[in-house]
């Protein structure tokens, strides 16, 4: 009895030796491997050494995001066989947090490619972008990011993919309704969603205002009533005009039953979904859409148009950019600038684009692609970017202000007053402002 | 009483390698929960009072402001008030149809072992899963629910049930419940067994009726399972964050969040805060717990 005892208790603790053996060994090696290349760093030989590139997954999973970004490095080594690139590929939901945890515990990537930048300068992690990428590199981005890219006069944060929005309507749904040509102001929205209700069409017009990108779906109609986040850098959520502009959507589209039930709970997704399925009649769409529709459902008939605005069409779409970012932390500025150079070059970006069907940040890329005539219809969302309007994206408070948004918007269709909405949105953001100055 | 304590003087040493000696066995357990329970705890609270940047960096010490923010949140009260009703409900139903299952399960019926296999699969099955799959089977149009409603026409159209709080608050507390069932069903179907027959006896000869025999004896010899189910179920409820997530993700607004749910949302704008609010969650369920372990300890001396 004794003896089994003992002979348990030795295999217990072995196996929790064992285990912390394995873990102890595990760290040694990480550290070894960031500790070589920044002695290297730190020694002014720009050609040897290993940065640590973070991304975030734009594919569905299947692994294509990987083969790109090896695609890039592999082309990038036969150039400059001495710069190692580790490659971290984190699914989009959760590459924010896990980033996160990695500065927690200061093992900083030297490069990350995700949604945010600004977070990261007002701690003082980032490079400036003129410190790691050649003139010439720089000046081939589209000036239309320049404003969102830049803190405090200085540009830190690089434009890697980008997107603008359009009208998108199904024509089969239009013909039966007996609409000829898109709605140009609201009036007319309103006009055609009733018009397809009368032909039976499910949702007239798809609203996506829940969680996943109410911020986006409200600044459309923000931006057609004159009105948007900032007015001259300070934050104007619950102003005249945007407070206008969702009372309408409230009254005309979500009361009269034009959308698709509960909006306020609604994602993207599901409207996508159902548009792609013939449900919808209209809906605000991101490119994706098109490469979508043109992959997987060809025989839906569709067409775009600018968004419509209270007076008329938006000639200002609402712009989004995810970024490219340097860190500091591990002295790799040399590496660094070697390898953006060339992910940033025209072969590399035109493939990620096109891939993607992304419209593209650099003007090398749009040129090439605008006279594809494979990009069709990708074309009119490429168009709309040299005048597209992006959120406050340099401004760390609307990282704090752009999930509040997200949560509670869907309330001002749900029931609340967008008055009341607005207010309390108003209110997060100036406290927000405020806790940034503290 | 000094002959004892001379006696037991000199093995002093002796009493404390006695005390020692579990060690080797205990030791990794206790070192585990150190590490894996308290230490977190200690992380938390310790956080709650810090400020940090959303990049993870810890700025300094914010006093007790996270609180105040998180108490000044213009809807934490109704969030508060959304956990009370979905933990009491919850608990109640689940532990009302468990006391049924479980005497039903006690019972000697053909394919008994059937059911009762059959009952486990809910307590298997992942709770996301189980949640995913109910959101899509109340999907509006496409839901199987909805379809199988409106072709027996108990409705005309399908209903957008996780849309409006008054409809999806229902419907979770049913898939809540629906989790919760195998695992409280099995607790007092052990506790059923446990019951000698004879008692069972003697109150048929007494001539009890059979609901008066489940009043007097079952229920009060049930009372140890019962206490096990229902403070399990306190913790497991209040913590149930996937059902949630999974069908509405809070939404509306928060209007369908509770603390739990609120947690994992202000850790979007602000960690410190959302570190406050998982505080705030401890103290509760801890409270909580003890509460209705003191009460019910209560009523057995009153006995």
């Amino acid at each position: 009895m004794k003896r089994h005892q003992m002979a348990l208790a030795a295999t217990g603790l072995s196996a929790a030796l064992l285990l912390s053996a394995c873990g102890g060994s595990d760290d040694k090696k990480d550290d070894g491997d960031k500790a070589a290349p920044g002695a290297s760093g730190a020694a002014g030989a720009p050609k040897d050494g290993t940065i640590k590139l973070v991304v975030a997954d734009y594919g569905s999973g299947d692994g294509s995001m990987q083969k790109y970004w090896n695609g890039v490095i592999s082309s990038f080594n036969e150039k400059n066989p001495g710069i190692k690139v580790n490659l971290q590929v984190i699914n989009w939901d959760d590459i924010d947090k896990q980033v996160a945890t990695m500065i927690q515990n200061n093992d900083m990537p030297d490069l990350l490619q995700t949604g945010g930048y600004a977070d990261k300068v007002v701690d003082d992690l980032l490079y400036p972008v003129d410190d790691v990428m050649s003139p010439a590199t720089k000046a081939d981005f589209v000036d239309s990011f320049t404003p969102a890219a830049t803190v405090k006069g200085k540009q830190y944060g690089i434009p890697f993919t980008s997107s603008t929005r359009q009208l998108i309507y199904n024509t089969d749904l239009f013909t039966k309704a007996g609409i000829t040509d898109p709605p140009k102001t609201w009036d007319e929205l309103k006009a055609a969603a009733t018009k397809l209700k009368a032909a039976g069409v499910a949702t007239p017009f798809g609203l996506p205002l829940g969680k996943e990108e109410a911020q986006g779906e409200f600044m459309n109609w923000a931006l057609g009533n004159g009105g948007g986040y900032q007015t001259n850098g300070k934050y104007t959520v619950n102003s005249a005009q945007n407070v206008e502009a969702l009372n309408w959507v409230n009254d005309n589209l979500v009361k009269g039953g034009l959308t698709e039930s509960n909006p306020g709970t609604k994602n993207r997704k599901d409207v996508y979904t159902d548009f792609y399925g013939g449900s919808v009649g209209m809906v605000n769409s991101n490119p994706t859409m098109i490469a979508t529709l043109k992959k997987d459902y060809p025989n839906l008939k569709y067409a775009t148009a600018p968004i419509p605005g209270k007076a008329g069409p938006l000639n200002e779409t609402l712009g989004v950019c995810d970024w490219m970012m340097a860190f500091k932390k591990n002295g790799h500025k040399d590496q660094i600038k070697a390898f953006l150079d060339h992910a940033f070059s025209t072969d590399q970006q035109i493939k990620f684009q096109e891939q993607y069907s992304f419209p593209p940040v650099t003007k090398s890329v749009m040129a090439k692609m605008t006279t594809n005539p494979a990009n069709a219809g990708l074309k009119p969302y490429i168009d709309l970017l040299p005048k597209a309007k992006f959120y406050p994206l340099n401004d760390v408070a609307w990282d704090v202000l752009s999930p509040k948004i997200k949560e509670q918007l869907g309330s001002a269709v749900s029931g609340k007053s967008p008055k009341d909405v607005l207010d309390q949105l108003q209110k997060e953001a100036e406290a927000a402002v405020a806790q940034q100055k503290s | 009483m000094a002959e004892t304590a001379v006696r037991r003087a000199p093995t002093v040493v002796t009493r404390v390698k006695k005390a020692l000696a579990p060690l080797p066995w205990i030791g990794p357990a206790v070192l585990l929960i150190g590490v894996v329970v308290l230490w977190p705890v200690v992380v938390m609270v310790w956080s709650s009072f810090q400020r940090i940047r959303r990049t993870g960096i810890v700025v300094g010490s914010n006093g007790t402001d996270n609180y105040k923010k998180l108490f000044d949140e213009p809807d934490f009260v109704a969030v508060l008030w959304n956990t009370v009703v979905w933990v009491l409900v919850v608990v109640a139903i689940t532990l009302v149809l468990s006391l049924f299952l479980a005497q039903l399960f006690n019972q000697h019926f053909p394919g008994r072992r059937f059911a009762r296999w059959a009952m486990i699969v809910p307590w298997a099955a992942s709770v996301f899963m189980t949640a995913v799959v109910f959101k899509w089977m109340l999907h509006e149009t496409h839901g199987a629910i909805n379809t199988l409603m409106v072709d027996l026409h108990l409705m005309d159209a399908g209903k957008d049930w996780l849309g409006r709080p008054s409809t999806a608050m229902p419907w979770m507390m049913a898939v809540a419940v629906f989790v919760s069932l195998p695992f409280t069903t099995y607790t007092l179907l052990a506790g059923l067994q446990t019951v000698p027959g004879e008692v069972y006896e003697a109150a048929k000869i007494d001539g009890a009726s059979t609901w008066r025999t489940y009043l007097s004896i079952t229920l009060p010899l049930l009372k140890p399972a019962i206490l096990v189910a229902v403070v399990i179920n306190l913790i497991n409820v209040f913590n149930s964050f996937p059902i949630i997530w999974a069908m509405t993700n809070g939404g509306p607004g928060y209007e369908t969040a509770t603390t739990t749910v609120f947690m994992y949302q202000l850790k979007a704008s602000d960690i410190g805060e959302s570190a406050a609010m998982s505080v705030a969650n401890f103290a509760m369920i801890i409270i909580l717990v003890a509460f209705f372990l003191v009460v019910s300890r209560n009523k057995e001396t009153d006995r």
